[in-house]
C-alpha cells in the first residue's frame, strides 16, 4: 500500500496514470476501464491477487512435493551394515548412489542400535547385510538383507526404492549365471511378459510433462476464469455500492451499459494479467515437478520450453489466450451478477465464495472425468472452457471438439453478460 | 422556458409511499429550494428528477426532457450532487473530478483549466495529489460540489449542499450557487435550513411526508409569514395547516 501512495495519501508512483485521464479519448467505457484499474492499482490485494499469489504459492503448491522427494534437494542418509565380509562388493555399489543422486551412504562393520539411528540420529534407511550372505549366495540358496526404515519419512522411501534398484539389479545378475550354468533362457523362468502401449489421438507418444500439463492446465485456466478477478468484480459492484459513489456515477450522462463495458474491460485486462501469471508460475512449477522427478527416475532432463511441443506452441499460446480472456469475463459476468444480487460487500463475498466453490467443482473433476463424457463436458457450463484448453493443448488440430467447447463456452458467456447487464440495471444496484 | 417539471410524481417503496402526487415547476435562471423536515421525501424528489430512482408514477421534465424517457439527455442537462457525495475514496481530489469531466465529454484543456480554477476556489489546491480518503467530510462535500458544477450545465440540483461544511466554504458555496444562477441557469437544492433557504432561495417549495405543502416565491411565503417568525410558519406548514394571508 505504501508503494503506492504514503501515509498522507499523496499518491506518487500512480500520479501519471491518474493523470493519464486527461487525454483519454471521447469514449465513456474506456474512461470508465481507466478509473476503475486505477482504483485496482491502489488496492493492495491487487498485488496479493495478481501478483504475489500466483507467483509465489503455485509454483510452490506444484512443485514442493516433487521436489522434496527428489534426493538431490535434501540427500537421505543410508547406512550400509555388513556382518559378512565378502559382501562388500554390494557394499559398494550402493554407496556409488552418492555419484549419482548425492545420497549420503556409510559402510560399517557392527550397526548398533538401529531404532535410535533412525528415530534420533536421522538416518533414512538401514540395509543390513546378514553374515552368511555370500555364502548362502554361491550355495544356491538366498542371501538375506534386512532394510529399516521410518515409514512416515519420504526420503526413507525414497533410499529404500534406490538401494532396492541397485539390490534387484544384482540380483538379477546372480539369477543370469544361475540360469546359464543349467542352461535355461531367462525367458524361462519368465513366463508372461508385458508390453505397454499408449493411445493418443495424435498417434504420438506422450512425455510425462505433457500429461502433466494436460491435465494440470485446463484445471489452472478454470480456476483463474473463475476465481483470477473475482475480488475485483465485487469491488467493482459491490464495493461501488458499499461506498456510496454508483450512485453519484448513474448521474453522468453515460448508459449503463457503456458503464458495465468499461468494468468488463478493465476485469479483462485484470483477468488476463492474473490468469498469465498463474499460467507462468504454474508451468515453471510443472517444470520444476517434472524436471525433479524424471532426476529422480533418471530419464532425461525435460526443459521447461519442452512441456509443450514447439510446433504445437502457437496454438497452445493463443488458446490459453483466448482461454483466459473468455474465462475471466465468463467469471465475471457470473460474479458481477452474484455481487448485484447481494445487498452488501460481505454478502456479495459469501455469493462468491459458494459460488466459486461450485464452479470449481468441475474444474477439478475434468481430469478424472472419463473420455466417454467429453462430449457432454464440452457442452456444460465452465466444463466447456476447461474442455476447450484441454482439447487445445492436446490435440488442436482436431476442429469438431475445440470449436464445440468454443462455441458453447462463448454462448454461455453472452448468457451471462446479458443476464449480468440486467441485474446492473436494476435500482437495487444502486440502494441495495 | 420551464427548466424542471414533475408531474404527480410519486415514488412508493413497499407500501410506504415516501413521495406522493408532486407536482410543480421551476422557470430557468432561478434558485428553487425544497425545505423539509428529516424523512420529508427531499432526496427521493430528486433522485426521481435526476433519473436515479424510478417514478411508480408521475412524469419528471427537464428542460421539456422526459427524464425517464431520454435519461441520457435529460443527464447531459443536469449537474448533480448526490445526498452521499459519491466521492471515490481510492482516487485523488483530481482524479474524481477528470473522472466525471471526462464522463461528461470535456475536452482535455477545457477540464484542466476548469479543474484548477475550481479547486482554488473551493481551497484544495493542496489537496490534488491526495487520495479522497484522507479528505475531511467537507473537502469531500466541495469536491462533489465542484464535479457537480464541472461542464456548467445548465441546471444544477444540489442534496443538502453545505452539509458538513465550514462558514467559510458554506458561504464560498452560496456564493458559487447565486453566481451560478445569475447567469441564467436553474438551481434546485433541498435543505432542512431555513436561514440558508431565506439567504439564498427565489422560490420555495415546503415538504413533508412525502407531500408538498407550499410552493410560492420568497416574498409570498414572507408575505405570509407577516409578524410571525418565519420558523413558526415553516413547522405550521409542514404539519399541513393552511395559513391565511393577512
Ligand atoms: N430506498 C428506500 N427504501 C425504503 N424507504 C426509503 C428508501 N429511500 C427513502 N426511503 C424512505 O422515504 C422517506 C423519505 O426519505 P428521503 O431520503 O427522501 O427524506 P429527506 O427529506 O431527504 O430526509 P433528510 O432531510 O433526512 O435527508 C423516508 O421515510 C425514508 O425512510
Ligand atoms: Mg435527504
Amino acid at each position: 500500500m505504501k508503494l503506492f501512495k504514503g501515509s498522507s495519501g499523496i499518491v506518487k508512483l500512480s500520479r501519471g496514470f491518474g493523470r493519464k485521464g486527461y487525454s483519454l479519448p471521447d469514449k465513456p467505457w474506456l474512461v470508465v476501464a481507466w478509473k476503475e484499474l486505477l482504483e485496482a492499482l491502489r488496492d493492495k490485494r491487487t498485488m496479493i491477487n495478481v501478483v504475489l499469489l500466483p507467483m509465489i504459492i503455485m509454483p510452490i503448491v506444484i512443485a514442493l512435493p516433487m521436489m522434496m522427494l527428489n534426493p538431490k534437494t535434501v540427500p537421505p542418509k543410508i547406512l550400509v551394515v555388513v556382518e559378512d565380509k565378502e559382501a562388500i562388493d554390494l557394499a559398494r555399489s550402493i554407496k556409488k548412489l552418492h555419484n549419482e543422486s548425492g545420497a549420503y551412504v556409510s559402510i560399517t562393520a557392527n550397526g548398533g542400535n538401529y531404532a535410535n539411528l533412525i528415530l534420533n540420529r536421522g538416518i533414512d534407511l538401514i540395509v543390513e547385510i546378514l553374515p552368511g550372505f555370500s555364502r548362502n549366495i554361491s550355495l544356491g540358496k538366498s542371501g538375506y538383507i534386512i532394510y529399516y526404515y521410518d515409514p512416515y519419512g519420504t526420503r526413507s522411501s525414497v533410499a529404500m526404492s534406490m538401494v532396492q534398484e541397485i539390490i534387484e539389479k544384482y540380483s538379477e545378475r546372480i539369477l543370469n549365471e544361475r540360469l546359464a550354468a543349467v542352461n535355461l533362457s531367462e525367458r524361462y523362468i519368465r513366463p508372461i511378459d508385458t508390453i505397454v502401449k499408449q493411445i493418443t489421438s495424435t498417434g504420438k507418444v506422450a512425455t510425462t510433462s505433457e500429461v502433466m500439463t494436460a491435465m494440470i492446465l485446463p484445471m489452472m485456466v478454470g480456476l483463474i476464469a473463475i476465481t483470477g478477478a473475482g475480488t475485483f468484480a465485487i469491488d467493482m459492484i459491490a464495493g461501488e455500492r458499499e461506498r456510496k459513489t454508483i450512485e453519484a456515477l448513474f448521474t453522468a450522462p453515460v448508459s449503463r451499459g457503456e458503464i458495465l463495458l468499461g468494468k468488463f474491460s478493465a476485469l479483462t485486462i485484470l483477468s488476463i494479467v492474473s490468469g498469465i501469471s498463474t499460467l507462468l508460475s504454474a508451468l515453471i512449477g510443472i517444470g520444476l515437478a517434472v524436471t525433479s522427478l524424471v532426476e529422480a527416475t533418471s530419464v532425461a532432463h525435460p526443459q521447461i520450453s519442452q512441456l509443450i511441443e514447439a510446433s504445437k506452441l502457437p496454438y497452445v499460446t493463443a488458446g490459453i489466450l483466448i482461454t483466459v480472456a473468455l474465462g475471466g469475463l465468463t467469471g465475471n459476468a457470473i460474479m458481477v451478477i452474484a455481487a448485484s444480487f447481494a445487498k452488501t460487500f460481505k454478502e456479495a463475498q459469501q455469493y462468491v465464495g459458494f459460488l466459486t466453490f461450485i464452479l470449481i467443482l468441475p474444474m477439478i473433476a475434468i481430469p478424472y472425468a472419463p473420455q466417454s463424457i467429453y462430449s457432454i463436458l464440452r457442452i456444460l457450463p465452465i466444463s466447456s472452457l476447461a474442455m476447450f484448453a484441454r482439447d487445445i493443448i492436446v490435440n488442436p488440430g482436431d476442429i469438431m471438439p475445440v470449436t464445440t467447447s468454443l462455441a458453447s463456452s462463448i454462448i454461455y458467456l453472452v448468457a451471462f453478460l446479458w443476464l449480468s447487464s440486467k441485474m446492473f440495471g436494476r435500482e437495487s444496484v444502486i440502494y441495495g | 422556458m420551464i427548466a424542471i417539471e414533475t408531474f404527480s410524481l410519486t415514488k412508493k417503496f413497499g407500501s410506504f409511499t415516501a413521495v406522493r402526487d408532486l407536482s410543480f415547476k421551476v422557470k430557468e435562471g432561478i434558485i428553487f429550494g425544497l425545505l423539509g423536515p428529516n424523512g420529508a421525501g427531499k432526496t427521493t424528489t430528486l433522485r426521481m428528477i435526476y433519473g436515479a430512482l424510478k417514478p411508480t408514477s408521475g412524469i419528471a421534465k427537464i428542460l421539456g426532457v422526459d427524464v425517464a424517457k431520454e435519461p441520457l439527455k435529460a443527464k447531459k442537462l443536469m449537474g448533480i450532487l448526490p445526498e452521499d457525495t459519491g466521492i471515490y475514496p481510492r482516487l485523488t481530489a483530481e482524479e474524481n473530478l477528470i473522472y466525471f469531466g471526462k464522463l461528461r465529454g470535456m475536452e482535455r484543456s477545457t477540464l484542466e483549466m476548469r479543474i484548477d480554477n475550481l479547486l482554488g476556489i473551493l481551497k484544495l489546491e493542496k489537496k490534488r495529489y491526495i487520495i479522497a480518503d484522507k479528505l475531511s467530510r467537507g473537502q469531500k462535500q466541495k469536491v462533489a460540489f465542484a464535479r457537480a458544477i464541472l461542464d456548467e450545465p445548465p441546471i444544477l440540483l444540489l442534496d443538502e449542499p453545505t452539509l458538513g461544511v465550514d462558514v467559510m466554504s458554506a458561504r464560498e458555496i452560496r456564493r458559487l450557487i447565486k453566481e451560478y444562477a445569475s447567469s441564467g441557469k436553474t438551481v434546485m437544492l433541498s435543505t432542512h435550513n431555513m436561514w440558508e433557504v431565506e439567504k439564498l432561495c427565489g422560490r420555495i417549495g415546503i415538504i413533508s411526508n412525502g407531500q408538498l405543502r407550499y410552493i410560492g416565491s420568497k416574498d409570498e411565503l414572507e408575505k405570509l409569514a407577516g409578524e410571525k417568525e418565519f420558523e413558526d410558519v415553516f413547522i405550521r406548514l409542514v404539519r399541513g395547516e393552511t395559513i391565511e394571508t393577512v
